[in-house]
């Protein structure tokens, strides 16, 4: 597995681009499948950064390609359980006075990927997602 | 990179990548605004939800004063985002 670790900084979310779009391109991995994946690498690292502040070590990544299917697979260590798999509670047509920022990273990876699985083990947390063409993308 | 700045006619560009680490650059930006205006993403490939949030956070505190925000030129995959968040209700939007 061709697996990257990076620095638990809001900041390494340059060099996560970089590092997915390199393998993804080489692949020759269509833009309507690069962009839910940079989204869904995007808030999964950035929930781990932001919710797991006792945490110290890096955070995997690893991006594979088959055919044009996309898998991607995030590990965290020293993580609390949270289930990104869970529906997330976002009323999306509450009006503007109601809305209020935040919330919205979950539901966006929910509606863009096509699998989602998390799981967590003493302490250790991998979310493993897939991405693929639509039918008419191809 | 994210780039964001006013274009002669007075729209605001936005140009790159809008992402988490981007997104105080754009917090900045929009903080400053205290009148209606019109974004142009026209270049604007990608956005996260931090850049959302920074997006309502903007309109919420301008709808106090009978100002809006207006999005121009949205390519496809970020009207996806907006749809998906329901922003497609709160903002006046125009596809590419």
């Amino acid at each position: 597995m061709p697996e990257k670790s990076f620095e638990r900084s809001i900041e390494s979310v340059a060099e996560i681009y970089r590092y997915s779009e390199n393998i993804m391109a080489a692949s020759g991995i269509d833009e309507s499948v690069r962009f839910p994946v940079h989204l869904a690498i995007e808030e999964l690292f950035v929930n781990l950064v932001r919710y797991n502040p006792g945490a110290r070590r890096d955070i995997l990544i690893a991006v594979e390609v088959a055919n044009s299917r996309v898998v991607v697979t995030i590990t965290d260590f020293d993580a609390a359980k949270f289930d990104v798999t869970k529906e997330r509670q976002v009323n999306t047509a509450a009006s503007l006075k109601e809305r209020e920022p935040g919330g919205l990273g979950l539901l966006l990876i929910q509606h863009m990927v096509d699998t989602l699985e998390y799981d967590y083990r003493d302490g250790r947390s991998r979310t493993r997602f897939s991405k693929e063409p639509e039918a008419t993308d191809v | 990179m994210f780039d964001i700045d006013y274009a002669e006619s007075g729209e605001i560009l936005c140009s790159g990548r809008l992402d988490a680490a981007q997104s105080a650059r754009a917090e900045a930006f929009l903080g400053r605004l205290d009148t209606s205006h019109t974004l142009d993403f026209e270049r604007l490939e990608y956005i996260s939800s931090a850049g959302l949030a920074i997006l309502l956070k903007t309109q919420k505190r301008l709808s106090g004063s009978g100002a809006a925000i207006r999005i121009i030129n949205v390519n496809k995959h970020i009207y996806d985002i907006f749809r998906y968040s329901g922003f497609n209700t709160i903002f006046e939007i125009e596809t590419l």
